[in-house]
C-alpha cells in the first residue's frame, strides 16, 4: 500500500532517468562517430537525431552543437538536464519514500548538471562529460537496487524504466529499419553505432560474432530474452511487474496487465523471418502504441481510479 | 587540562584562538565560551583545545565538508531566478553550542511546566473559560485574538494536549539567565536542522563528542510518533500521516525528513479524500483510513470549508471530520492563541493559576500597550525598546528602537497611539554570544535557543535544541528569513565536560 501520488512520482523517476541515460548515450555515440569523417559518421548523426525526434537532419554535420543542446538546453523538454531536473523534482516529492543513498546519487547528478561550471565541463570533453552522466546514472540504479526495498515502490520505479526503454529502443529501431525495402542504415560503421546506442555492441558480438548485419541487429534488439535493452526483455519485465503490482493492490483485473501480457506474447511468439517479410515497421509501431496504452492503463488502475468504486460501504 | 586556565585578553589571539586577527572579544553580552576576565568556561575546554589544535586551514576544510554534505542531502532552500533555480544551503556553523547539565535541568523543568500550563490554559479557553471568569487574563484579549478559533469550543481533545509539538524560543540575557522570548504552539519548525546539525557536528568533532558525554537527540522521531499515536487512543494501531503544503514550502525538507524517520506517509491535501466525516488517503490499492494528521499546514489553510476559502493546501471537510472525532489533528487548531504576543505577558499568571507554582523560566519584561500607563511608558522610552505588532511574526510590523531613526520612531508612535491594543514592547536584550567560524576567523555571534517539547499522554523535552545564529556581526536577528544560520547544541550529562 502506498500513496497513489507517490507511486506516480516513482514511476516518473524511472522514466526520466532512463530517458536521460538514453539521450546521453546517443549523444556520446554521435560525438564519437564524428571523429571520423566517413559516410558512416554522417549516417550515425542522422540516426541519432532522428531517434531523438529531430527528423530534419540539417544538423547531422553539426553534432557538437546538437549534442550540447541535447545535454544542456533547459528549454528543450527532452534534454538530459531537463530529464534529470524532473527526476529529481519527483524524488524530492517522495523524499520520504526513497533511501538517502538513492536520493544523494540523484541530487549529486542534478547539482552537477545545473551547477555553474557545467558549460566548461562539457566543452572540455563532451563525450567524457556524457559518459560520466551515464556512469552516475548506473550508480543511481545500483544504489536503488541495493538500498531500496524491492516492494511496491521499487516496482513502480522499474515499471517506468522499462516502459520508457521499450519505447526508446522501438523508436531507434524504427528510424533504422522500418523504411521501405532498403534499410536506412547499411554502412557497417553506422550499424555498429546503432548497437552502441543501445549499449548492445559487446553482448551482440558474443551472440552473433563480428557478423554485423541489419537482420541480426533487429533480431537481437527485438527478441533477445536476456539482454536488458531488448524490447522482449522489457515487455517481459513489464508483465512481471504489473502482475505483482495488481496482486499487491488486491485488484482482480487490470487493463494494464492484460495489455502488457498481450504485447509480451506477441514478441515472444514472433520470429524474425515473419517480421522481415512484412517489414519491421508494423511491429515497431505496434510496440510504441501498446506502450502508450499500457501507460494510460497504469494511470487508471493505480493513480486516477474513480473514487466511487473504492469507497467503503 | 586544568579547569581554571586563565587567558589575559591580549593573549587570546596567540594562545586560545589562533585564528582571530582581532582577538575574540565578547562584548557586553554573556559569552557562552569565555567568562568575563577571559577564562574559558570549563564545559568548553575540550572543544576549545581541539579548535586550537586543528588550525585555520583544517577548520575551513571541515566547514566546507559540512556544507557539501548539507547540499548533497538536500538540506537547502531554492532561490528561483528568471530561467533557473539555485539551491542554497541553510548556513550552518561548525562549532557546537554547549550547555552543561545543571543549566539544562532548569530549562527542562521550566519548559515542561510552561507547556503543561499552556495546554491547561487552552483546554480552559476552549472549555469553561474559568480563567476569563476569574479575570486573570482579559477576556477580550483572548477571544479577540486572530488565532482564537471559535470552532474549537467544547471539542474533545485527548489528554487535553492541544499543543503536541512546541518550539519555544529562549535567550540568555546579559546576566547569563535563560528567559523565554516566545512560545510557538502552531507549527514550529527547525527540528530537522537540530538532527542534521547533530549528525554534522559528530562527524566534525568525533573525539570531542565522544569524551564530552553529550545527550542524544536521535530519538526525537520515535518520540514524536509515540506522541502522535497517543492522541488516537481509541485505535490499537492508528494510521499517522504528515500533512505538508508541498514541495515548494520552505520547510518541505523537514516534513519529508520527519515522515521518513517516522515511517509515516507524507501526504498533501490532494491525497486526502473525505467521506462520511472520515478521512482517507488515496493509495495504489484504494482508499485507506487516516487516524492522526501531524499537520504542517497553518490553521488558516487546513480546510477551505471552515477557514480560509481560497486555500488549496488543505482538504475540504477535514475540520468536520475532526469535529466528529474521526481524526486527530496535531497541533489542534486554535492552539496558537496561547502563543499570542499579548497572552505571552500573562504566562507567569497562567502558570500560577493552573499549577499553583511560580514560573521556573522567566519571561522577558513586556509592556502591554493596551494598558494606558504602560503605553505612556513605551511612548516615552521608544529609543530603548523593541515594539512588536501582536498579530505579526518573522520580524514584520516591528520597531527596534535603538536602530530606528527619529522619524521612524515618530511614525511608529502614531501607529501605536492609533491602535495600542495591537502592540507590545520589550527592552532590547543583548542575546548571549557563541564562537562561530566566519570567513576563516572565530568571532562571537549572537545566538538564541529553540528546544522542542512534545506533549501527548506525557510531556517530553528533547535534550538538545536548535541554536539559531545571527550571522552578521552585532546583529540580534536570528530568523532564517533575515539571514540567520544555525549550529548544533550539545546538552551534557552530569559528568560531562566538553
Amino acid at each position: 500500500m502506498m500513496l497513489a501520488r507517490v507511486a506516480d512520482s516513482l514511476y516518473w523517476i524511472g522514466r526520466y532517468i532512463e530517458r536521460a541515460e538514453h539521450v546521453s548515450r546517443l549523444s556520446a555515440v554521435m560525438l564519437n562517430a564524428t571523429l571520423d569523417s566517413t559516410q558512416g559518421a554522417v549516417q550515425t548523426g542522422r540516426i541519432g537525431l532522428a531517434a531523438l525526434g529531430e527528423p530534419d537532419s540539417g544538423r547531422a554535420n553539426q553534432t557538437y552543437e546538437a549534442a550540447h543542446d541535447l545535454a544542456l538546453d533547459r528549454t528543450d523538454s527532452g534534454s538530459v538536464v531537463v530529464s534529470l531536473a524532473r527526476a529529481r523534482e519527483n524524488a524530492r516529492q517522495v523524499r520520504d519514500q526513497i533511501s538517502t543513498e538513492t536520493w544523494e546519487r540523484l541530487n549529486l547528478l542534478y547539482l552537477r548538471t545545473t551547477g555553474v561550471g557545467v558549460e566548461t565541463a562539457f566543452d572540455d570533453d563532451p563525450p567524457g562529460f556524457l559518459n560520466e552522466i551515464i556512469a552516475d546514472l548506473h550508480l543511481f540504479k545500483g544504489a536503488a537496487d541495493t538500498t531500496l526495498s524491492h516492494g511496491e515502490g521499487w516496482r513502480f520505479l522499474l515499471l517506468g524504466v522499462h516502459i520508457e526503454r521499450a519505447q526508446l529502443i522501438a523508436r531507434l529501431l524504427e528510424v533504422c529499419f522500418s523504411t521501405g525495402k532498403t534499410p536506412a542504415v547499411s554502412e557497417p560503421i553506422a550499424l555498429m553505432s546503432v548497437l552502441r546506442m543501445a549499449c548492445a555492441l559487446e553482448p551482440y558480438l558474443r551472440v552473433y560474432t563480428a557478423d554485423i548485419n541489419p537482420r541480426y541487429i533487429l533480431e537481437f534488439l527485438l527478441f533477445d530474452e536476456d539482454f536488458p535493452r531488448s524490447i522482449r526483455f522489457c515487455t517481459a519485465r513489464l508483465q512481471d511487474l504489473l502482475s505483482q503490482l495488481v496482486r499487491d493492490a488486491g485488484a482482480s483485473r487490470s487493463d494494464a496487465l492484460r495489455l502488457a501480457g498481450r504485447l509480451d506474447a506477441r514478441l515472444k511468439y514472433a520470429d524474425i523471418e515473419e517480421v522481415e517479410a512484412t517489414g519491421a515497421g508494423a511491429l515497431l509501431a505496434a510496440v510504441a502504441a501498446e506502450c502508450a496504452s499500457i501507460h494510460e492503463a497504469i494511470y487508471e488502475t493505480f493513480v486516477a481510479y474513480p473514487l466511487e468504486l473504492s469507497l467503503p460501504a | 587540562m586544568s579547569s581554571n586556565k586563565v587567558v589575559a585578553k591580549d593573549a587570546i589571539l596567540e594562545d586560545v584562538l589562533p585564528l582571530t586577527q582581532a582577538a575574540y572579544l565578547p562584548g557586553r553580552a554573556y559569552d557562552e565560551m569565555i567568562a568575563p576576565g577571559g577564562a574559558v568556561r570549563p564545559h568548553y575546554e575540550l572543544l576549545q583545545d581541539r579548535i586550537a589544535s586543528l588550525g585555520a586551514e583544517e577548520l575551513g576544510e571541515r566547514q566546507r565538508t559540512l556544507e557539501r554534505s548539507f547540499l548533497l542531502q538536500g538540506i537547502t532552500f531554492t532561490v528561483y531566478g528568471a530561467d533557473s533555480a539555485t539551491e542554497r544551503i541553510i548556513p550552518t556553523d561548525l562549532f557546537p553550542r554547549i550547555i552543561p547539565a545543571q543549566e539544562w535541568a532548569k530549562i527542562e523543568a521550566g519548559l515542561t511546566q510552561r507547556l503543561m500550563a499552556l495546554n491547561a490554559f487552552l483546554a480552559d479557553i476552549y472549555g469553561d473559560q474559568k480563567i476569563l471568569m476569574d479575570g486573570v487574563v482579559p477576556r477580550e484579549l483572548v477571544l479577540g485574538a486572530p488565532s482564537y478559533r471559535r470552532d474549537m469550543q467544547h471539542l474533545y481533545v485527548p489528554h487535553g494536549a492541544y499543543a503536541n509539538v512546541c518550539g519555544s524560543d529562549l535567550i540568555r540575557n546579559e546576566a547569563g539567565e535563560f528567559v523565554v522570548l516566545e512560545d510557538n504552539l502552531r507549527v514550529p519548525s527547525g527540528v530537522s536542522y537540530m538532527l542534521a546539525n547533530r549528525d554534522a557536528s559528530r562527524r566534525t568533532f568525533p573525539g570531542v563528542f565522544r569524551q564530552a558525554n553529550v545527550r542524544p537527540v536521535e530519538r526525537y522521531p520515535d518520540l514524536l510518533l509515540a506522541t502522535l499515536k497517543s492522541m488516537a487512543d481509541w485505535r490499537s494501531d492508528p494510521q499517522v500521516v504528515v500533512l505538508t503544503p508541498g514541495v515548494y514550502n520552505s520547510a518541505y525538507y523537514e516534513h519529508a525528513y520527519l515522515a521518513r524517520l517516522m515511517g509515516a506517509p507524507l501526504v498533501e491535501g490532494r491525497d486526502l479524500v473525505m467521506h462520511d466525516n472520515r478521512v482517507f488517503m488515496r493509495t495504489t490499492s484504494g482508499l485507506r483510513r487516516v487516524d492522526v494528521i501531524y499537520r504542517r499546514v497553518d490553521d488558516d489553510f487546513i480546510d477551505p470549508l471552515t477557514f480560509r476559502r481560497d486555500s488549496s493546501l488543505g482538504a475540504a471537510g477535514l475540520f468536520n471530520a475532526y469535529r466528529a472525532g474521526n481524526v486527530v489533528m496535531c497541533n489542534a487548531p486554535g492552539a496558537g492563541v496561547a502563543d499570542d504576543k499579548a497572552v505571552y505577558a500573562y504566562v507567569p499568571d497562567i502558570i500560577r493559576y493552573y499549577l499553583g507554582e511560580e514560573a521556573i523560566l522567566s519571561n522577558v519584561e513586556t509592556f502591554l500597550c493596551r494598558e494606558p500607563s504602560q503605553l505612556s511608558y513605551v511612548l516615552a522610552n521608544l529609543e530603548n525598546l523593541v515594539v512588536k505588532a501582536v498579530g505579526a511574526s518573522g520580524g514584520y510590523g516591528m520597531l527596534v528602537g535603538p536602530h530606528a531613526s527619529a522619524g521612524e520612531r515618530e511614525a511608529f508612535a502614531e501607529a501605536l497611539k492609533a491602535d495600542p491594543e495591537n502592540y507590545i514592547a520589550q527592552p532590547v536584550i543583548q542575546l548571549s554570544t557563541a564562537p562561530c567560524l566566519v570567513d576563516g576567523r572565530i568571532e562571537p555571534r549572537h545566538v538564541d535557543l529553540r528546544p522542542f517539547i512534545l506533549s501527548g499522554e506525557k510531556v517530553v523535552v528533547t535534550p538538545g535544541a536548535l541554536t539559531r545564529v545571527a550571522l552578521r556581526r552585532g546583529s540580534l536577528v536570528v530568523n532564517s528569513s533575515q539571514g540567520g544560520g544555525s549550529k548544533d547544541t550539545w546538552v551534557l550529562t552530569e559528568e560531562g565536560k566538553a
